[in-house]
């Protein structure tokens, strides 16, 4: 009888701490008791597809293609939704007129108190990494920067730069910045230089 | 006529019987607990293709969350930054150039790299809802709900690892009380965020021109009470007039 209890219980215990408290860190795929409907065969955002030759489930627009809703050929293109990025060859959109930068900003974006404030959290978020929150260059990250110092955005330089080229600078990169086009929507790039025209101003110099 | 059975027989259907119910509960007990995501999920730590540190980028140098996840305010899927994003700081000449943990970045970007493929970085996801549970990021976070909610503070996190089970029972507990989980707007991607801290004097004003009300009857209904994140919630709550669903047909559909 004692080794019945004995042998049961060493059989209940390992049973018990078979699986292991919770929350322990593992780095195999997690277990799933029934698996059927939580992975479907479906393409889903930045995952890989099978079904495709190169993998990848998002496709590449075919050469040519025109976005939804862009008028083409375009002279001027209205901001449309909320994640509009470049569909034309306006001002609004490239920052040029033809081959030079145009000075002001397009008549598509109201600069106002709304518009500043958006540029000021897009510029936390995306410049001031880099070039500091106060646009002196002096950013978090360029601390780690071990070759030429980052743009002081106050400095007369880029005060005298016009609006298109700074467009064009976030939109392409410049020197060892890269480009931005793809994190930042163009009404945002708008934003970002009517809030830094505010900090050149309110720099003094 | 001897026994047919020995003695030791005499126990040996209680021993079974006895045998059986206690190992049967301890497999129910071990579902219990093991069978759900607070074990399956909690704590999973894949090793992701590049050592991504994110304590280093948005705990150290307090980047924003935003700029890598920069789609999260506009989609439900928060985007994974495509490889030109880590490219425009550790490019040629820039961070950490020649690491050779960023030997896959290179071979993705670098054209001039004799390595070099084209082939996007194939990230572990971590955090995962079962593909019949439709969460959107966008909804969440426009409405004061911090990445810190579901992610916890991932600032602070070497490797990402799981930590909320993200289980229909966990996003329901929110949704049937989300006070407790809202903050204001422009602090979301603080993941590091103190209701004790928030200035209540600006909060005030924000809640009064947003409910059209005084700051001082705010105030004067707020005598006494606590200064902490339920209270917070609670005026954030009413102020955005947020009502989270609980039908199926919300996640479900």
């Amino acid at each position: 009888m004692r080794w019945f209890f004995l042998i049961l219980a060493i059989a209940s215990s390992a049973i018990a701490l078979a699986l292991g408290p919770r929350g322990t860190k593992f780095s195999s795929p997690p277990f799933m008791l029934f698996p059927d409907m939580d992975n479907q065969q479906i393409v889903k955002p930045q995952k890989p597809s099978e079904f495709f030759e190169n993998g990848q489930g998002a496709r590449k627009p075919v050469e040519g293609t025109v976005p939804l809703g862009l008028e083409f050929p375009t002279g001027k293109s209205a901001p449309t939704t909320p994640l509009d990025f470049s569909r034309g060859d306006s001002y609004y959109d490239t920052g040029r007129f033809g081959d030079y930068f145009g000075k002001g900003f397009p008549e598509e974006v109201k600069v106002d108190g709304a518009f500043l404030e958006r540029g000021k959290q897009r510029f936390a978020i995306t410049c001031s990494p880099c070039h500091g929150t106060s646009g002196n260059g002096h950013g978090a990250v360029s601390k780690y920067w071990l070759l030429p110092p980052t743009a002081n955005l106050l400095d007369a330089r880029v005060k005298k730069m016009p609006e298109g080229q700074i467009f064009s600078t976030i939109t392409h990169g410049q020197g060892l910045m890269g480009p931005y086009n793809g994190i930042l929507a163009v009404k945002d790039r708008w934003a970002i230089i009517a809030y830094l025209r505010a900090l050149q101003n309110a720099s003094g110099k | 006529m001897g026994n047919i059975f020995p003695r030791w027989t005499n126990l040996l259907a209680i021993k079974i019987l006895v045998g059986l119910m206690a190992l049967g509960t301890c497999v129910v007990a071990v579902a219990w607990y093991s069978w759900t995501p607070k074990h399956t999920r909690v704590g999973y730590m894949p090793e992701q293709p590049i050592p991504f540190d994110h304590s280093l980028h948005a705990g150290q140098l307090g980047m924003d969350c935003r700029y890598c996840h920069s789609q999260v305010e506009n989609s439900p899927h928060s985007n994974l930054p495509a490889a030109q994003v880590c490219w425009n700081c550790h490019g040629p000449g820039k961070a950490k150039a020649d690491s050779p943990k960023l030997e896959l970045l290179r071979q993705a970007m670098d054209v001039n790299y004799e390595g070099y493929t084209g082939k996007p970085i194939e990230w572990v996801q971590v955090h995962k809802v079962p593909d019949y549970a439709h969460f959107t990021h966008q909804a969440h976070v426009n409405r004061g709900v911090s990445c810190a909610e579901c992610h916890g503070r991932v600032d602070q996190m070497p490797v990402v690892v799981h930590e909320k089970p993200l289980s229909m029972s966990w996003c329901l507990e929110c949704h049937r009380d989300p006070g407790k989980s809202l903050r204001p707007l422009d602090e979301i991607t603080n993941l590091a965020w103190k209701a004790e801290d928030l200035d209540s004097k600006a909060f005030y004003a924000y809640l009064a021109e947003k409910m059209e009300t005084s700051v001082s009857k705010l105030e004067k209904a707020d005598e006494g009470k606590k200064w902490d994140r339920e209270l917070i919630g609670a005026h954030l709550q009413k102020a955005w007039s947020v009502h989270p669903p609980q039908d199926c047909a919300s996640c479900h559909y």
